[in-house]
């Protein structure tokens, strides 16, 4: 009979891949992901139906708002980025106002959007096809936006509770995750809406 | 639950017109559609695939159940088991499994793709064009010559000359419908806002039937037609008769029928080509009377079944888009009279 | 409920029964999160769905017996068929691999529980509440009438105005979300939670299935999710993803089967599990072959999603193209040959116990293999523009899916019933079931390979007399009847072995994995000693068997935890604890089906379930130590 294993001495957390959390998370990031895929061939196989693209009549969309808007959405991840490593090494202090920054950041950006959709552009939804994937593509992104917002102000909620120790950094790990995710996802989509159409339209 | 009184109620308006009731639905026994019994080029290479196809499969199927229950009997008289040694089950498994399956796929897959180029080679320039489109259920058919101008139209019937490959352009008003003839060819998808080509080829004269194949709504069931397959000189005579306009009525009865079909609501939908009936939504019924089948091969065009037919479309075909129509007896049967006389 | 009874009651056994029992009461039901909880709740939901559905196959048979016949109108035969195909594959396959997978996979990990178990819970209540409004919609006469696979633009608001369709798009994308979180959940489990020693050269067949399985619906269930709600936005919303006008039909084609051919193997792939479970147990020995075996799993994992055009081919599409795809589509059958011939490998000589589970697999070989081949068959373009949409097809998928997955998956009930209840299913009304089951499949499908080629096309309400069709038709309907007699006599196994089966040991089959190394059924806590691994059949290894093994010793038992493992090699990482019993999966559930069916009320609802979901999440996530510290 050998020896018995002692698990009591093993810690009751775990970070990045030892966790479940961030399994969960990454599969969750390559289900939405898959989701942007499918929104971006969508675009492209509807443009093979149209000679032009978008369909004529309609005017390409401008692009100097969406290209500040982008620039805004990825500085919003600069704050997550500062208070993820400020928590790794220790200091959980930044927790309670950076992400705040991120989450002015990525107003601003659904504002902007807001304003660009808002009567800034020449078709609805409903025009064409152009129209229909443009709109769904905004409509994921922004929704995700919102729910990342969401998301991140309940975590600074907590941290003002003095809630995260050390210990249970893993869920602002993941949170962070998923901001870079909901960013980084936006540059496929806007490199499609803005310029795809350019390139091969 | 559809109410079993309805065929009876229909009968007894039948009856109290005092039309001929004739057997509904009593298609020639020959009108089978069984794709392995070819009676064209296409359809003859597909089934002699398909046969190469059944007995590899038969063969593979029965080596491996042999295999296996040579297998599990075995150890059936010794008291231990006698399993295989690692090397044995390993070349079993390296050679059934991977090396034969390889050389037989690789065989069908280069046979599939030799007989996919006969069915998608290219078609002579001058060969006859038909324009086949789907309608929630039924089908308009029209004649295009070689520079795609309009020759004649009819429905729910197409007539090729026999030994000629005739080009079949396919296209849809509503929803999705699928082109097929067994005998002739494999189906094609009729897909709105995109034309499909596809081809046909009758080897014999010869009624061929045909059936939609991809589900479009109530009455799919009841979306067939009928190919006729005719020498080259009666394909001629009939497509110059086709692109006619309708003959004048020659009887007392059949012009009654004709102002009874004017003055009915019929034109809202249906265009009998020379008279003031140009509507483009329903069968063109310019020359009916000529046809074998009624509402897209649901039954044999004759008096009694038209009649019916016009009664009370929905007791055939429930869902179609045809409404029923209340005449008197008389009236109906001096319309029925009229739409046969137009051939 | 107690441990292996050879172990008294000692102390730290109460105390995990305390830790890990679920608190009683009808209000309380909603809160339970075990997973042993959760997937037998999927698994009986989904038999009773697989009981509904071959309900609508008997009806839509008596409709289909004689020719004109009047027992259907179009209308109800459109909706049962829609529905018989919609609870087949959405609501019965794969839910019940789903729950049989959340039952066993942590048993044969050797784990306590699954890693997210509230999340477990509402990705069943998900699947309860889409699967009722499924069946209301049904009651009511509004279910979906365009098939399982509905395509546009007859699935349009055109074509089928009312809410069929809108039931259709909303159900589809909920029960999607309810796969998708099973998935996630089934694949963190996989990796972190494997018993010390058991590295992934270790875990048993059935696990790489699983594990594959879960990969592809990740991969494959979101584009289904974006065009069921691209289809609704169409129909909602009007706009023009997939109308004629400026949409495209085709691409709801591709974006479905691209989902729908990875869909069938995702129902194929956890069968093949099952299997190699059963021959290894009922040969009593290793099987032959473990390394190409999990190759051939992975193999047909990524190969399947290279396939979704031989649904296709009729579409019109560029044929050199298609070609490639009657290419790929044999490709399959080389890694499911390679498997069959392991199989018969190791059965080979072995002298097995011929019991029912092993005689559900011998029946899958005679009728998947059929189905197999009349696959490659429809493979075949050209051969496929004939076949397409008419009863060969018919043929082909109910020999695969009955045979490739409803005959193995039998055989895992009859497998695991002892290990779920505690009871043996009795041998011999088990033995009489299969064989009037299995003739009465054969009877029932083989003929319609037959009216396939003589032109019968699928869905349709009704033939006309003179086609040749009728006696074949009537003879398939009689037969479903034996089917149906065969399926009954099982149901009634199901049941009277609940109160009369014979009591059930720890192992009755001298099984090699480890959900056998606990009492049967398992206890709350599922194993009282933890013990290591360091063998693929560890039940069998060694002298001693898992006896000799060490105990991991140091997990809680006051409160719920496991613990976690390297992906590789599973050496201790750490302890994780769970969380218990919580009602806020049941209510996010609530507020996810509020903002779905919403859509088909107003628009604007939607907005309300989006935060209503915030709300029942934050309830979810909110810490306990914040609400104590206030
Ligand atoms: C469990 C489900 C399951 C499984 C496992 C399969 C397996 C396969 N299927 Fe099937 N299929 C369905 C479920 C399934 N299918 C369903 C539900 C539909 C209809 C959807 C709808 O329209 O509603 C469908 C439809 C379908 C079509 C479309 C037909 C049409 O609509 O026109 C095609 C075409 O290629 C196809 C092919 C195949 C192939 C090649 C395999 C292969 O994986 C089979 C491989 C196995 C073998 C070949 C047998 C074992 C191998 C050997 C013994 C080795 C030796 C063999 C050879 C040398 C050939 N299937
Ligand atoms: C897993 C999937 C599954 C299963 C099991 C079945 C089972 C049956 N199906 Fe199938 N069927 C489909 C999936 C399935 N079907 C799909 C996806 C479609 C396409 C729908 C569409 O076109 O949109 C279809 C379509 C379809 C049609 C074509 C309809 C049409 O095109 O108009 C028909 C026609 O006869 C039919 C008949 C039957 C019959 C008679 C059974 C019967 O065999 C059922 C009887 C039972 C058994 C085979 C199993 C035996 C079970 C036991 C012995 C034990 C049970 C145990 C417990 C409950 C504990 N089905
Ligand atoms: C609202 C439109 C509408 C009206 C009005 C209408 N029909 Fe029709 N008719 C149809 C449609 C649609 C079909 C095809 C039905 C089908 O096969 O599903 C059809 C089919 C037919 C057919 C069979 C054609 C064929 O080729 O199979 C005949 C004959 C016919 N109608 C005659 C009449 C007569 C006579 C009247 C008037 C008394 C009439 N119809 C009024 C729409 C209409
Ligand atoms: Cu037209 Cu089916
Ligand atoms: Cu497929």
């Amino acid at each position: 009979m050998s020896k018995n294993l002692d698990a009591s001495k093993l810690p009751d957390y775990s970070y990045e891949f030892k966790s479940p959390l961030w399994w969960g998370i990454i599969g969750l990031v390559t289900v939405e992901g898959t989701v942007v895929a499918t929104l971006i061939a969508s675009f492209f196989y509807l443009q093979g139906n149209h000679a032009a693209w978008p369909p004529a009549g309609t005017n390409p969309p401008e692009l100097l708002l969406p290209t500040l808007s982008t620039l805004v959405l990825l500085a919003s991840m600069v704050p997550v980025y500062l208070t993820d490593k400020a928590f790794k090494s220790g200091n959980p202090e930044p927790l309670g106002r950076l992400p705040l920054f991120s989450i002015l950041l990525a107003l601003i950006f659904l504002a902007i959007k807001a304003y660009e959709y808002g009567g800034h552009i020449d078709f609805r939804w409903d025009t064409h096809a152009y129209g229909s994937v443009v709109w769904l593509m905004i409509g994921f992104h922004s929704a995700h936006v919102i729910a990342v917002i969401l998301k991140t102000l309940v975590i600074v909620y907590l941290a003002r509770k003095h809630y995260f120790t050390p210990e249970k950094r893993i869920a602002v790990t993941v949170n962070g995750l998923y901001w870079y995710f909901v960013a980084a996802a936006w540059i496929p989509l806007y490199l499609t809406i803005y310029w795809g159409s350019r390139i091969w339209g | 639950m559809s109410l079993p009184w309805r065929k009876k109620l229909n009968f007894s308006m039948a009856f109290h017109c005092q039309l001929p009731i004739t057997v509904f639905l009593a298609l020639p026994a020959h009108a089978n559609q069984s794709a392995l019994q070819p009676a064209g080029p296409l359809a003859a290479a597909i089934a002699n695939l398909f046969w190469g196809m059944m007995i590899g499969g038969g063969l593979i199927l029965t080596a491996v159940l042999a295999m296996l229950t040579i297998g599990l009997l075995k150890a059936r008289r010794t008291a231990k088991p006698r399993h295989l040694t690692f090397i044995q089950s390993r070349n079993l498994v390296i050679i059934s499994g991977v090396v034969i399956p390889s050389i037989i796929l690789t065989v069908f897959v280069v046979s599939s793709a030799a007989v996919n180029r006969d069915i998608v080679a290219p078609m002579p320039k001058n060969a006859l064009t038909v324009k086949v489109t789907g309608h929630q259920w039924w089908w308009e058919v029209n004649y295009l010559d070689t520079e795609g101008k309009y020759i004649a139209r009819t429905a729910n019937e197409i007539r090729i000359p026999v030994g000629k490959p005739v080009r079949i352009s396919l296209e849809s008003s509503d929803v999705i419908h699928s082109f097929w003839i067994p005998k002739l060819n494999g189906k094609t998808d009729m897909i709105p806002g995109k034309t499909n080509l596809t081809w046909v080829q009758a080897d014999k004269p010869g009624s061929y039937r045909g059936q939609c194949t991809e589900f479009c709504g109530k009455q799919h069931a009841k979306m067939a037609f009928v190919v006729d397959a005719v020498p080259e000189e009666e394909f001629e005579t009939w497509l110059r008769q086709q692109g006619q306009p309708a003959r004048e009525p020659m009887t007392e009865k059949e012009a009654q029928g004709k102002q009874v079909f004017l003055g009915s609501s019929c034109v809202m939908c249906h265009a009998i080509r020379g008279t003031s009936a140009l509507a483009s939504v329903a069968p063109d019924l310019t020359h009916i009377g000529s046809r074998k089948t009624l509402a897209a091969g649901s039954m044999e065009n004759m008096p009694g079944t038209l009649a019916s037919w016009i009664l009370s479309p929905q007791s055939f075909k429930p869902g179609s888009h045809m409404p029923a129509t209340a005449l008197t007896g008389e009236d109906l049967g001096n319309l029925v009279e009229y739409l046969l006389s137009l051939e | 409920m107690i441990d292996s009874a050879s172990i008294p009651q000692d102390k730290e056994t109460q105390q995990l029964e305390q830790t890990w029992g679920s608190p009683p009461g009808f209000f309380a039901w909603f809160t339970w999160v075990n997973q042993k909880n959760i997937g037998m709740r999927f698994i009986v939901t989904g038999f009773v769905f697989f009981i509904l559905g071959v309900v609508l196959a008997l009806l839509m048979r008596i409709q289909l017996a004689v020719p004109e016949n009047n027992f259907m109108d179009p209308e109800t035969y459109n909706q049962v068929f829609s529905m018989h195909g919609i609870t087949m594959m959405f609501l019965f396959a794969v839910p019940v691999m789903e729950g049989i997978a959340v039952y066993i996979i942590p048993l044969m990990l050797g784990t306590r529980d699954m890693t997210f178990p509230r999340l477990n819970a509402f990705g069943y209540y998900i699947y309860l509440i889409a699967g009722v409004m499924m069946y209301a919609a049904l009651f009511l006469k509004i279910a979906p009438d365009a098939g399982w696979f509905s395509y546009p633009p007859l699935a349009g608001a055109a074509f089928s105005p009312g809410l069929g369709l809108d039931f259709y798009t909303t159900v589809i994308t909920f029960m999607e979300i309810s796969a998708l979180v099973a998935a996630i959940e089934l694949i963190a489990t996989i990796f972190k939670c494997k018993v010390p020693g058991m590295s992934l050269n270790r875990m048993p067949i059935f696990v790489w299935s699983i594990l594959v399985m879960s990969f592809m619906i990740v991969f494959a269930l979101p584009p289904l999710v974006i065009a069921s709600l691209m289809l609704a936005l169409d129909r909602m919303a009007g706009m023009h993803f997939f109308t004629a006008a400026s949409g495209d039909p085709v691409l709801w084609q591709h974006l479905f089967w691209f989902f729908g051919h990875p869909e069938v193997y995702i129902i194929f792939i956890p069968a093949l599990g099952m299997i190699s479970s059963i021959i290894i147990t009922f040969t009593q020995r290793p099987i032959f072959g473990y390394i190409p075996i999990v190759l051939s799993i992975v193999a047909i994992g990524f190969i399947g999603f290279g396939l979704w055009v031989h649904h296709m081919f009729t579409a019109g599409l560029p044929q050199l193209g298609s070609n490639f795809f009657t290419a790929s589509s044999a490709m399959i059958a080389i890694p499911s040959g390679v498997q069959i011939f392991c199989w018969i490998a190791t059965l080979w000589g072995s002298k097995p116990k011929l019991d029912t589970p092993l005689l559900h697999v011998l029946g899958f070989f005679l009728i998947f293999i059929i189905g197999g081949l009349s696959g490659v068959m429809v493979a075949s373009v050209p051969f496929d523009l004939q076949a397409h949409d008419t009863y060969f097809v018919v043929a082909h998928f109910h020999y695969v899916l009955v045979g490739g997955a409803v005959f193995p998956l039998l055989g895992g009930l009859y497998y695991w019933y002892p290990k779920f209840t505690g009871r043996m299913m009795s041998e011999r009304l088990g033995k009489a079931a299969f064989w009037i089951t299995f003739a009465g499949f054969n009877l029932t499908f083989f003929p319609m390979h037959k009216l396939g080629l003589d032109g019968m096309p699928r869905r349709v309400y009704t033939y006309i007399d003179g086609l040749g069709w009728n006696e074949a038709n009537l003879f398939i309907s009689i037969s479903s009847v034996v089917l149906a007699i065969g399926f009954m006599l099982t149901l009634l196994n199901v049941l009277i072995s609940l109160r009369r089966g014979i009591i059930a040991k720890d192992n009755p089959w001298n099984a090699d994995t480890l959900e056998w190394a606990t009492s049967s059924p398992p206890p709350s806590y599922n194993f009282r000693h933890i013990r290591t691994v360091d063998s693929r059949y560890p039940l069998w290894s060694g002298t001693g068997g898992l006896e000799q093994n060490p105990v991991v010793t140091g997990i809680r038992s006051d409160r719920r935890e496991i613990l976690l493992t390297s992906i590789l090699e599973s050496q201790p990482e750490s302890r994780q604890p769970l969380p218990g019993p919580s009602p806020w999966p049941f209510w996010l559930a609530v507020a996810v089906a509020i903002t779905f069916a919403g859509m088909m009320i107003h628009l604007a609802i939607p907005l309300l379930g989006f935060l209503l979901c915030f709300v029942a999440i934050a309830g979810w996530v909110w810490p306990k130590q914040v609400e104590a510290a206030k």
